[in-house]
């Protein structure tokens, strides 16, 4: 059954140290499933940012071991950790966190130009096709700071999809959208979890999320308080 | 394939950088144009200077030059007689010994170094300090004596003749050349008559054959050529009686060598043309790093307008760094990003500033000023040595990638988490 398993978390720690000790993850251990969509809910401070960071391979100080896509992530040196991101992990934050100066096809074709394995006709190619999935196709020649939040959080998560990740992390993708674009996204990535098996895992307190994923962890305190 | 599609995403990330800061940026470009540009226009100007100066010198002053070197200082009498004992010294007012400044056998040495092959030319001259009257005008001049061709042959005299003729000194018994500065006190023209003395008393009328100008100042105001023999009368010295030999060389840069050669067999003082104007080389030198300092502080200046605009940028553009990162930016390609901002600013001013700085030579050289100091020139003489375009441009390249070196470091360091959360 290990195969199937595409994060692993063990006895997963990560202590603050200033201004003054605090144990903002306590020991957590949990697995996700290739194609699962799960969301880790909690109150603020809870520690659930901070442990999506960790499994997303970002923040590398903890204590315990998190294997990514059978890779020990505490293994590999800062470069390889750059290219395993790259070609392993899409990320969607709050904000869009798009080049404003950029047009949208180029901000999409960001990390597939680092992943340099395509030719530059082939990554428009397909930039295009994702910008398509996402709707926003008839975008593609504008800069995207002329584009509406809602446009700006569907080209984010195109951006994500570049590389074909095996995991899609989200942070809050819905937290900066009016209700109307917020359950557009959400339609979005249940879509993508049908049609694509992608893997989903999203840091929310938003509850329209938590109806719709596979699973909800709940965070208090650094530790997991259920298992549903 | 791939990496220049990846280098050419990194150029077009910092060239919009750039270009959102436009007016910072071309702040930044002017700050290195105008290091460059100082950096050549003074370089030049002063090298130019010096060179020019140079140059006159070698042209007025022998590249060896024989002399009597009097020793003023002599041991008192007294020492003598009771040398272990000094308290008993109380003769006052003990005169220097009359020593003669004339070089023995001075004509026999002139033959014999007429006869070095790596001697060009040989001229006797014969000094002496005098005034020179035009009715009631009067102006105290350096007389040199010389035999005429000799000098000509060494020092270009004909050359610097702004009026008169030069060969007329050997068809009178009584021409003298007079430095423009001189002739302008006096008020005089070529075919004056006007009078010298001598501290010896002797006073002779001379008549104005030429009028020369070298450029030195020091000389065009004081020095005037009048033939050996009178210089003889006016010491009462009799026909073979020259106080310094002047030789010109072959090669220039023999000088040091032939002339401690010299010393040695003539037992005379055999002074190099280097030695000579010592301290004019020092004054160079000082002015030399003088303007080095000056140079070297504004592209420093300017390396801290770019490590500014670097840094401002690199602040405002925190998520654009948080991002590419979080995409798999490696630390490497977040600092190529602004090290090719530092580099377009520095190779876009350098470039200006190199060719700002050619035009105001130019400019510059072409402009009459008729300065009259030190030296006294029409034109300003620049230096277009190539090797300050390239020594330019390599600070302006060095200071710029100092400058950006650390917030391209500072920015490949940043964590994207940290960014991200803050936000």
């Amino acid at each position: 059954m290990q195969s199937n398993h595409i994060i692993v978390a063990n006895h997963v720690s990560k202590v603050f140290t200033d201004p003054v000790d605090f144990r903002v993850l306590d020991d957590i251990s949990l697995t996700v499933d290739k194609g699962e969509f799960v969301v880790l809910v909690g109150p603020s401070g809870s520690g659930k940012t901070t442990l999506m960071y960790a499994l997303s391979t970002l923040d590398t100080e903890y204590e315990g071991t998190i294997t990514v896509d059978g890779t020990d992530i505490a293994s590999l040196s800062p470069n390889q950790l750059a290219q395993f991101r790259n070609s392993t992990i899409g990320f969607v934050f709050q904000f869009h966190y798009l080049l404003p100066d950029f047009t949208v096809l180029d901000n999409v074709s960001l990390p597939a130009i680092k992943a340099g394995v395509w030719s530059a006709d082939e990554i428009e190619e397909r930039a295009m096709k994702n910008l398509q999935l996402l709707g926003v196709a008839d975008q593609a020649r504008k800069r995207s700071s002329r584009l509406s939040g809602g446009q700006q959080q569907r080209v984010a998560i195109a951006r994500a999809l570049m590389n074909n990740p095996k995991i899609l992390f989200g942070d809050e993708p819905t937290g900066n959208l009016d209700s109307k674009n917020t359950s557009m996204v959400l339609d979005i990535l249940r879509d993508l979890k049908a049609e694509f098996n992608q893997t989903i895992l999203m840091v929310t307190h938003d509850l329209q999320f938590a109806e719709r994923a596979d699973r909800v962890i709940a965070i208090r305190d650094g530790r997991i308080v259920n298992h549903e | 394939m791939s990496s220049p599609l990846r280098s050419n995403a990194l150029v077009k990330i910092a060239w919009v950088h750039l270009v959102s800061k436009k007016r910072q940026t071309i702040v930044a470009m002017l700050g290195v144009m105008f290091g460059v540009t100082v950096f050549i226009f003074q370089a030049g100007l002063l090298t130019g200077l010096q060179n020019y100066f140079i140059e006159k010198t070698v042209n007025t002053t022998a590249h060896i030059h024989i002399y009597n070197e009097l020793r003023a200082e002599r041991p008192h009498v007294l020492d003598n007689v009771r040398a272990y004992d000094s308290t008993w010294k109380v003769v006052r007012n003990q005169k220097p010994r009359d020593e003669e400044r004339r070089l023995r056998n001075g004509y026999q040495i002139l033959r014999v170094l007429e006869q070095d092959p790596r001697v060009e030319g040989v001229a006797p001259y014969l000094g002496l300090q005098g005034i020179v009257r035009f009715g009631t005008a009067q102006q105290a001049a350096t007389l040199a004596g010389v035999d005429i061709l000799r000098e000509d042959q060494l020092f270009r005299v004909r050359e610097n003749l702004i009026d008169g003729d030069m060969l007329r000194m050997q068809t009178i018994p009584n021409g003298i050349i007079l430095g423009s500065g001189l002739a302008d006190k006096l008020g005089v023209q070529v075919d004056d008559n006007l009078a010298i003395i001598s501290s010896k008393g002797v006073v002779l009328d001379m008549k104005i054959v030429a009028i020369s100008k070298t450029g030195i100042t020091a000389q065009d105001n004081t020095r005037a050529y009048i033939t050996i023999r009178n210089a003889q009368r006016l010491l009462q010295q009799s026909g073979t009686y020259i106080t310094d030999i002047n030789i010109r060389l072959r090669d220039v840069n023999a000088a040091q060598t032939i002339a401690a050669e010299y010393q040695s067999r003539y037992q005379y003082r055999a002074e190099d043309w280097v030695a000579a104007n010592a301290n004019i080389f020092g004054v160079f030198r000082i002015q030399n790093i003088t303007i080095t300092f000056v140079i070297i502080s504004i592209l420093v200046v300017s390396g801290f307008g770019i490590f500014n605009i670097l840094m401002t940028i690199i602040y405002e553009k925190m998520p654009d760094i948080a991002i590419l990162k979080a995409m798999g930016y490696r630390n490497r390609d977040i600092s190529t990003i602004f090290v090719i901002e530092s580099l377009v600013i520095g190779v876009t001013g350098g470039l200006l500033g190199l060719l700002l700085g050619f035009i105001a030579s130019v400019i510059m050289s072409s402009i009459p000023l008729n300065i009259q100091g030190f030296v006294s020139v029409q034109f300003l003489t620049i230096n277009f040595n190539p090797v300050f375009y390239l020594v330019a441009f390599g600070f302006a390249l060095l200071s710029t990638a100092i400058a950006g070196y650390f917030p391209a470091r500072k920015a490949s360091r940043f964590d994207p988490v940290e960014i991200i959360r803050s936000r």
